[in-house]
């Protein structure tokens, strides 16, 4: 139904499979959101989904760490590997692998306590630092990741709620990293903020792949073509075409994406 | 003649004055409805409205404004000797009232001469004696200075009647007459008739003013009565409340901090129930139960709402009060003396407030953004962490705002604890111990049978004043935490 | 600035295998269950409560449902009832019921000796623990409603005292009868036989529902029915007060009041007048109402005025609710046309809005109806409702009780009896109030309108 991978950009230092979605199908009450959707993720890169609205892109990432769980009368079929595990399996405890797999959402929501204990909920509920000057330690490395420690170092017991939206989001960012992840998954995390911030969590999202599979959802095609490795395209809950971001942006292959990235559909 | 009949005059006035109205303002524009400014009926409404508000206006005044004045001038006829020791000028005129009309009665049911009546000179005793047969009330010896006050009441209030009708009369027909001179087919009725409907919607608006008002009122001005006759200062820290029933006695002992503390401490039992169970209660409904699981507790806990106090009055008394005694009374624990208690009135009280404290909180956990559960799950918290540590925290100031709410309820609870807790006023830390309330004693103080000049009976305004700035407070606090929490998510 | 060049501090070590659950997961899962379950329990806590007390209400007020009845023939006695034999009802009416008891004594001691129970009580007296003292004047009430029954046998029912109906309904229990002096364990044998002859029943009592309160000492006699007059009575003010001004207020506030000092005054007055204790209304009726204006004490009018203004901001906050729910587009359709603004309210959106009105008008009345605080300091409570009202205005103006407040007083008196029909009060007022309530939620299921 897609292109296979072929070759993978020379960009990554190594390839690898991450994550596989075989045969997904999601339904919200009786309607079919995700029709048979099969794709791999690859590790230590950024993977862009994109697509118009409505079209399941969003829906198919909340499998990836069982967010759709929280939703009662969402259901989903299908195996999604993660490492060759099966995360759709009954023994799959929900909070474990959203451990491993973090999630940053559209729009950034700092819980309202400080800009530390925010940083610091992850590991503690996770149980990841044996004392304070642990927690202060992962805290700190969290934020510098983030690329927000310089701006709140000195009000890191200031409310989160208080930070501008793209340092929130940023926070957000930090939030997600602290609980060491492997894979991140971001849910149109730019879609909030304004074109400097946007600018920022760009380049944070660049850095950041040299340590996660990183898996984006976008309408903004520019941002897909600008951080992402491989883009895959969705419409009506079909997964239309997945491929090398520069292949899919340069020669589409399927008549519907080339439609979409030159603007007659969205 | 009655005030029914002049109500009836003044109506029939009304009916007249809308027709003339409607068919001046017709044949000014030569039956052409078109011509009109606004519909007929609006030039009708225009006059009826005009002859109404005036005419029964001044009719409202005048009964309000007639048995002031006329006890007043009355009151001065009667000279300070008649004023027997441990009565008061309230109770003379009381009687003077009671009087006045028994002899009307008496005349128009023909038992006493109209002449005899009002005849200053006549026999006191045997007057009251006719007044007895004929059927009407007279408690104590009717004295000659009585007597008179009574036929002077009675021959003033004569006149004033008259006065009133003739000049309700004549404002009804003197407005009726203006208004149906100025329906004329120019006349802007719609808009005069719409500004007097507007007027009474403010008037009914202002309805919630007016009983604030008198409530202030009425608490200020009888409270200011007891000071002037029991000392501020012993009432507020007095460690007794000791009335005394003799009435008129000044030995009460009338300190408002055993009832305070028994309010409080049955209060704080009360919230002791009712909030973790609330509380547990919204945080399951809200985030854990299913549809249809909410669809049936919700309903089910909010019966208990719905339920009147009286029934958890009854509860208490009859069904928790036995209940403790046969674990905590003399068989069991030896705790409890009687059935009557803090914990019998506090658990009934609690029960009662669970449903409050419970849909309270839903609202205000509901209204906690999806967002932040979002969050929490996607760093792979789990449900009670996301509550505990994420929603709890970010919903505290609302919750406790319900809180405040269900305590300022509990303060203020009447029937539970008038049933339930007991009479004594009482100091003391024992929950199976009975003690009184400042509501319990408002009732208990202004429905026995002491003089209500006295102060014990006034201490029940000045213990109603005190509930009235507890509560007023404890809700204006809370309603500011909670709007200030929605605020913060809006 | 970034830092990403830290290295990822052995993430591939700490998590291990999903599949597996590890004991930190393990530790957090029973946490959340135990969580779980105490919300399970709130909840299952606070129904359990509502069972309890409707259990407790069903179970102690039927009773109060039923009477015990003792039905024997009397024989009317000329020589003591009309001892002038002309049958001048003036004369007939100089006996009282002193005269009576005799007649109803000898009437039941010939039951008993008919029914063959064998018992020490061998003189009438003694029979009069058995028989409520109401049964005299039911009796003389008759006769002197029709004289030609003198002389007859006439067979009656009457009540039976209120320690048999007791015994019947175990009440009383033969162990507590030494400390009982108005019966004896002898009377409960004589009980025993009645009822085995059929003299002795217990019945539907529709007296509880329609009838009167009674005095202290004749429980069995005591009824809610004119109370429920005077609770109907107060229910009229309020509705003909609360409605109109509550339903006025709203109109003005949601669609005139300017944004002024003086809006703003009334809407926190209505929000804190939500809030106020009952008994400080109360207070306000007795200082206000009765003091002040010297409106008559104990009457329906005073308690109907007080509870007017307890009810009105739940009826102001609940139609200003559903004046908002219309949508605005229906106002500018009616401007548009040409239509005042005033016009407009009148003729499109309040129609729109009369559904939601009614329930909440419906709902605030049924909160009045089982309010008891403010009643008894404006004299509502301990007042004994012989007679119900014959007229509207006696119904409003004559001292009256209400059904709470009958309740009350019920609970207070010392015979454990009243506490049976306290309960049976209950279940009364709580269907009244259920009806009520069923009636606002299947107005607001049928007309709601969503827009």
């Amino acid at each position: 139904m897609y292109d296979a991978p072929n070759t993978l950009g020379d960009t990554v230092d190594q390839t690898e499979t991450k994550i596989s979605a075989r045969n997904v199908q999601v339904f919200y009450g009786d309607n079919h959101a995700i029709k048979d959707v099969n794709v791999d993720i690859e590790n230590k890169s950024v993977t862009a989904f994109i697509g118009p609205s409505g079209c399941g892109k969003s829906t198919f990432l909340r499998c990836i760490n069982r967010m759709n769980d929280t939703i009662d009368i969402c259901r989903v079929e299908g195996d999604i590997l993660l490492d060759g595990e099966d995360i759709c399996d009954k023994k799959v405890d929900p909070v474990q692998l959203r451990a491993k797999v973090g999630m940053v959402f559209q729009k950034p929501n700092p819980f309202p306590k400080s800009i530390y204990d925010n940083v610091a909920y992850g590991p503690r509920i996770h149980g990841l630092a044996k004392n304070k000057a642990d927690l202060d330690e992962i805290v700190e490395k969290s934020l510098r990741r983030g690329a927000i420690w310089n701006e709140v170092k000195d009000r890191l017991h200031a409310p989160g709620t208080g930070l501008s939206g793209g340092q929130q989001q940023r926070l957000c960012i930090a939030r997600a990293i602290a609980t060491e992840p492997e894979v991140l998954l971001m849910d149109e995390p730019c879609s909030a903020l304004d074109p400097i911030a946007t600018a920022q969590v760009e380049e944070l999202i660049d850095e950041l792949r040299h340590q996660y599979a990183l898996v984006i959802v976008t309408h903004s095609m520019q941002q897909a073509a600008r951080v992402s490795q491989k883009t895959a395209f969705f419409h009506l809950g079909n997964l239309v075409e997945y491929g090398d971001t520069s292949q899919i942006f340069t020669n589409p292959k399927d008549e519907r994406t080339e439609s979409y990235i030159t603007g007659r559909i969205g | 003649m009655s005030v029914f009949w002049l109500c009836m005059i003044v109506l029939a006035i009304c009916v007249v004055g809308f027709l003339f109205g409607r068919t001046r303002a017709l044949s000014s524009a030569a039956g052409e409805a078109r011509q009109l400014h606004s519909l007929p009926n609006y030039y009708g409404w225009n006059v009826a409205m005009k002859v109404v508000v005036p005419a029964f206006g001044l009719m409202a005044v005048w009964l309000i404004a007639q048995p002031i004045v006329l006890e007043s001038r009355v009151a001065g006829m009667i000279p300070q000797s008649e004023i027997k020791e441990g009565s008061s000028v309230g109770l003379v005129m009381a009687e003077v009232r009671r009087a006045a009309s028994g002899l009307e009665n008496a005349v128009a049911s023909g038992a006493l001469e109209a002449g005899l009546a009002r005849d200053p000179e006549a026999d006191p005793a045997m007057i009251s004696e006719r007044l007895k047969e004929a059927g009407q009330v007279v408690t104590a010896e009717i004295t000659q200075t009585i007597l008179q006050a009574a036929q002077a009441f009675s021959a003033m209030s004569a006149t004033a009647n008259w006065v009133m009708t003739v000049l309700v009369i004549a404002i009804a027909l003197g407005a009726a007459a203006m208004a149906v001179r100025q329906s004329d087919k120019e006349y802007k009725a719609r808009n005069a008739v719409e500004q007097g409907i507007l007027a009474l919607l403010i008037a009914a608006a202002s309805v919630a003013i007016l009983t604030t008002i008198g409530i202030v009122l009425s608490l200020i001005f009888n409270t200011a009565e007891f000071f002037r006759l029991y000392p501020a200062l012993d009432f507020f820290t007095l460690l007794e409340w000791a009335p005394s029933f003799s009435g008129r006695g000044g030995t009460s002992q009338l300190g408002i901090l055993p009832l305070l503390w028994g309010t409080l401490y049955i209060s704080f039992i009360a919230l002791l129930v009712a909030v973790p169970l609330g509380l547990f209660a919204a945080i399951y409904l809200s985030e854990y139960a299913t549809p249809r699981v909410r669809g049936i507790a919700k309903p089910l806990l909010e019966i208990l709402a719905g339920i009147p106090t009286i029934v958890y009055g009854l509860f208490a008394l009859l069904t928790i009060g036995p209940m403790l005694v046969s674990v905590f009374g003399q068989d069991g624990l030896g705790w409890m003396s009687g059935g009557r208690a803090v914990m019998t009135a506090g658990i009934a009280m609690g029960i009662m407030l669970i449903p409050f404290v419970s849909s309270l909180s839903d609202d205000i956990i509901n209204a906690v953004p999806q967002a932040m559960r979002d969050g929490s799950y996607g760093l792979g918290a789990t449900q009670s962490e996301t509550i505990k540590q994420v929603i709890l925290p970010a919903a505290l100031p609302g919750i406790v705002g319900a809180i405040l709410l269900a305590a300022s309820r509990a303060i203020g609870e009447t029937m539970i604890v008038v049933m339930g807790a007991g009479a004594a006023a009482r100091l003391s830390l024992n929950p199976f111990e009975a003690m009184t309330t400042v509501t319990a004693k408002i009732v208990s103080q202004l429905t026995g049978d002491s003089d209500f000049a006295s102060p014990e009976a006034l201490v029940a305004f000045a213990l109603g004043i005190s509930l009235f700035v507890i509560t007023l407070g404890l809700n204006v606090f809370a309603l500011y935490i909670v709007r200030k929490y929605r605020e913060q998510y809006e | 600035m970034t830092d990403a060049s830290l290295p990822n501090g052995g993430a591939k070590s700490r998590h291990g295998s999903l599949t597996s659950v590890d004991a930190r997961t393990k530790k957090r899962n029973t946490a959340e269950k135990r969580f779980r379950a105490y919300g399970v329990v709130a909840i299952a806590t606070g129904i359990l409560f509502l069972m309890v007390l409707l259990y407790a209400i069903i179970t102690s007020g039927a009773g109060a449902f039923q009477q015990t009845f003792i039905k024997v023939p009397v024989y009317l006695d000329p020589a003591k009832l009309d001892k002038k034999g002309e049958r001048n009802i003036d004369d007939i009416k100089k006996v009282s019921t002193f005269g009576y008891n005799p007649l109803i004594q000898n009437a039941v001691l010939k039951a008993v000796e008919d029914a063959g129970i064998e018992t020490p009580l061998k003189k009438s007296k003694d029979m009069k623990a058995l028989i409520s003292a109401s049964a005299a004047a039911q009796v003389r009430s008759s006769v002197i409603e029709n004289p030609a029954l003198i002389g007859q046998t006439v067979d009656f029912k009457f009540l039976a005292s209120s320690r048999v109906d007791g015994y019947l309904k175990d009440r009383v229990k033969r162990e507590d009868l030494a400390r009982d002096k108005n019966i004896d364990a002898e009377h409960l044998d004589i009980v025993d036989g009645l009822m085995e002859a059929g003299v002795l029943k217990k019945t539907f009592n529709p007296a509880f529902i329609f009838g009167a309160d009674a005095s202290e000492s004749r429980a069995e006699q005591a009824g809610i029915g004119v109370s429920m007059i005077g609770s109907f009575f107060m229910m009229l003010v309020v509705l003909f007060l609360a409605l109109p001004i509550g339903v006025a207020a709203s109109i003005y506030l949601e669609e005139f009041a300017p944004k002024n000092r003086w809006t703003d005054l009334i809407e926190v007055n209505i929000s804190n007048l939500a809030a106020v204790p009952s008994i400080v209304f109360g207070i306000l009726g007795l200082a206000v109402f009765i003091q002040f204006i010297h409106l008559p004490q104990s009457a329906p009018l005073v308690g109907g005025l007080v509870l007017t203004l307890m009810t009105l901001p739940t009826i102001i906050i609940s139609t200003r609710a559903s004046l908002k729910s219309v949508p605005p587009s229906i106002r500018d359709a009616a401007l548009g046309v040409g239509a005042s603004k005033m016009q407009s309210v009148f003729h499109h959106v309040l129609p729109l809005a009369a559904p939601g009105i009614l329930t909440g008008t419906i709902i605030g009345l049924a909160q009045a109806l089982g309010e008891t605080a403010p009643l008894l300091l404006i004299g509502m409570v301990g007042y004994i409702a012989s007679n119900a009202p014959d007229g509207i205005a006696s119904g409003l103006l004559d001292p009256n009780s209400a059904m709470p407040a009958q309740i009350y007083e019920w609970a207070k008196r010392a015979d454990p009896a009243y506490y049976e029909r306290a309960w049976g009060g209950i279940i009364i007022l709580l269907i009244f109030l259920v009806t009520m309530n069923t009636l606002a939620v299947f107005l607001r299921r049928r007309f709601e309108r969503r827009w």
